[in-house]
């Protein structure tokens, strides 16, 4: 009786969003409850921020055609772990020389561990995640080409 | 060999109560997109199977949740592009739990390697980033909602759907043995 | 016990459940799909409270993997909802004729990219090749996008192998990566451009033979 009558509200897809999102408001609720978590503190590509730099928030590190030393998940996979590591144009050079504001900009020099990370150490995360695009431009770009 | 002539791909509706019936006629077109996100949909199974690190798992997941939304989604028949749309926004929110436990578990434990997590060296996983992780799988495989996973199974194209309820199935077994592990 | 990391925790959490919440109790489609976003906020604020360098790693794919769903669902809802362009007043942008100067740009750009060397100059690279293309044909600008996404997913994958296979390549990986993400992202530009540009014509040229 009460099993028909679930299943029944179940069966309905439009009931699908409403069910999931309150067992994802349930599992939250859960989380506050059990909250106060231990931090690790030996954690992989840890992040040293320095005050004094001029590239402050985000001073990724290290100079360039230099190995850096990574703390890095596998590091028996990548032997040029360190390599990859960050540098400025021209532009951006001249514009660190002569203001303290260049690294509150994020877009004023992408990369150093960064790019270590998304392209070496952990690149097989950035093959998935372009998959995925790649999967959701063809469902889109098929749709628009069939359907409108 | 029966398969082929019959091609079991093409859906026939039968008339009920008198002999008519009407066939479901698919573009090759059509088949062709499925076909390739099937192909898709069985490698992110393959690499969501055989990965050994959390991180990449979730990815993997993921990318299943919306390969099995393309499936259904190139069929033109609107009961099932509404179905198709509930679907995909339960897959998108599914990622929310499934990064929240990857990312918990990296917080407290300082590892994402699942081999290094299934050893004592690393701390126990909290109960709340196994249980986030479980639910993001559910809600990307719709694991135990088949009935309303059936409403997609409506769509023609017999050989393709079956990727779906197969991918979910092997995705939340494979979850549960993580959690096991870890 | 009561440490940053879960001070953090409990404004994220409390954050997610009042998202849900309102997920839970929407009803129109369209306003769920919106409502999803919302829902992203904490899984990236869940994310960043690792607080390394890989929390910035691992926002990023979860960005992206939130847009492209979003992407293809919208594609849906549009389908599904039947809407459709409206032939009238479509934006028609200017795309710099065919001639010596994109040649020369692009060129130009190239070759600063390669003097750069490294992700930045694998960008710069990679710009120059897609304002070649997009310069030389705008008519086709949807089908061309869709190539440029198929190629630069074979780059990236390509120098990503390079770097597993062949580290002593390295830079070519690099180059090779930064190439690839310039390229990549150009489907997420296409709702602006693709759709307008192609629809357009075809609707016109089917309003002039009707009569005939």
């Amino acid at each position: 009786m009460i099993i028909g009558r679930i299943s029944r509200f179940l069966s309905d897809f439009d009931n699908l969003m409403p069910v999931f999102a309150g067992a994802c408001a349930l599992l939250f609720v859960l989380g506050i409850l059990l909250l106060p978590l231990p931090y690790s503190e030996s954690q992989l590509y840890p992040k040293r921020i320095d005050r004094a730099s001029s590239l402050d928030p985000y001073d990724r590190g290290g100079p360039p055609f230099t190995q850096a030393n990574i703390s890095m998940q596998y590091p028996e996979n990548s032997p040029t772990a360190g390599y990859v590591t960050t540098y400025l144009t021209p532009f951006s050079w001249w514009l660190s020389t002569t203001t303290l504001h260049l690294g509150t900009t994020i877009v004023a020099h992408p990369g150093g561990i960064l790019d270590e990370i998304l392209y070496n150490t952990r690149g097989l995360d950035t093959v998935v995640e372009p998959t995925i695009l790649f999967i959701a431009f063809a469902i889109a770009s098929y749709l628009f080409r069939k359907g409108i | 060999m029966l398969a082929i002539v019959s091609r079991a791909e093409n859906q026939v509706e039968i008339v009920f109560g008198t002999d008519a019936y009407y066939g479901k006629e698919i573009s090759v077109d059509e088949m062709r997109f499925r076909r390739f996100m099937s192909i898709a949909c069985g490698l992110a199974c393959m690499g969501a199977m055989v990965t050994g690190d959390l991180f990449d798992f979730t990815l993997f997941v993921s990318l299943v949740g919306i390969c099995n939304v393309g499936i259904v989604a190139a069929v033109k028949t609107k009961h099932v592009q509404n179905a198709a749309f509930q679907y995909g926004i339960v897959a998108l929110t599914a990622t929310v739990p499934l990064f929240g436990g990857a990312a918990i578990t990296a917080a407290t434990t300082g590892t994402l390697s699942m081999i290094a997590l299934g050893t004592a060296l690393a701390g126990p996983v909290p109960f709340i980033a196994q249980a986030a992780l479980v639910l993001g799988v559910m809600g990307e495989g719709m694991a135990p909602f088949y009935a309303a996973k059936a409403e997609m199974f409506r769509a023609p194209g017999a050989p393709y759907v079956i990727m779906c309820s197969f991918s979910s199935l092997l995705i939340f077994l494979r979850v549960v043995e993580v959690v096991l592990t870890i | 016990m009561w440490n940053q990391y879960s001070i953090g925790m409990a404004v994220v959490l409390a954050s997610g459940v009042i998202a849900f919440a309102a997920l839970a109790f929407e009803r129109d489609d369209l306003h769920r799909l919106l409502l999803i976003d919302l829902v992203e906020i904490p899984s990236l604020g869940v994310v960043a409270l690792l607080g390394t360098d890989l929390a910035e790693a691992l926002v990023l794919p979860g960005l992206v993997v939130g847009i492209a769903e979003l992407l293809a669902l919208s594609h849906i809802y549009l389908l599904k909802e039947d809407l459709r362009d409206r032939p009238e007043g479509y934006l028609h942008i200017e795309v710099v004729e065919i001639g010596h100067a994109p040649v020369i740009i692009a060129v130009l750009l190239v070759v600063y990219g390669l003097i750069l060397s490294g992700f930045t100059g694998g960008g710069i690279a990679g710009l120059g090749i897609v304002f070649f293309f997009m310069a030389k044909g705008h008519h086709e600008n949807f089908s061309l996008l869709e190539a440029a996404a198929g190629i630069s997913w074979g780059i990236w994958v390509c120098s990503f192998f390079v770097f597993m296979f062949l580290p002593q390549y390295w830079m070519l990986a690099v180059l090779g990566a930064g190439a690839g993400i310039l390229l990549r992202h150009c489907p997420v530009l296409h709702p602006l451009h693709g759709r307008a540009l192609p629809a357009g014509p075809r609707l016109h040229r089917a309003r002039h033979r009707e009569p005939g």
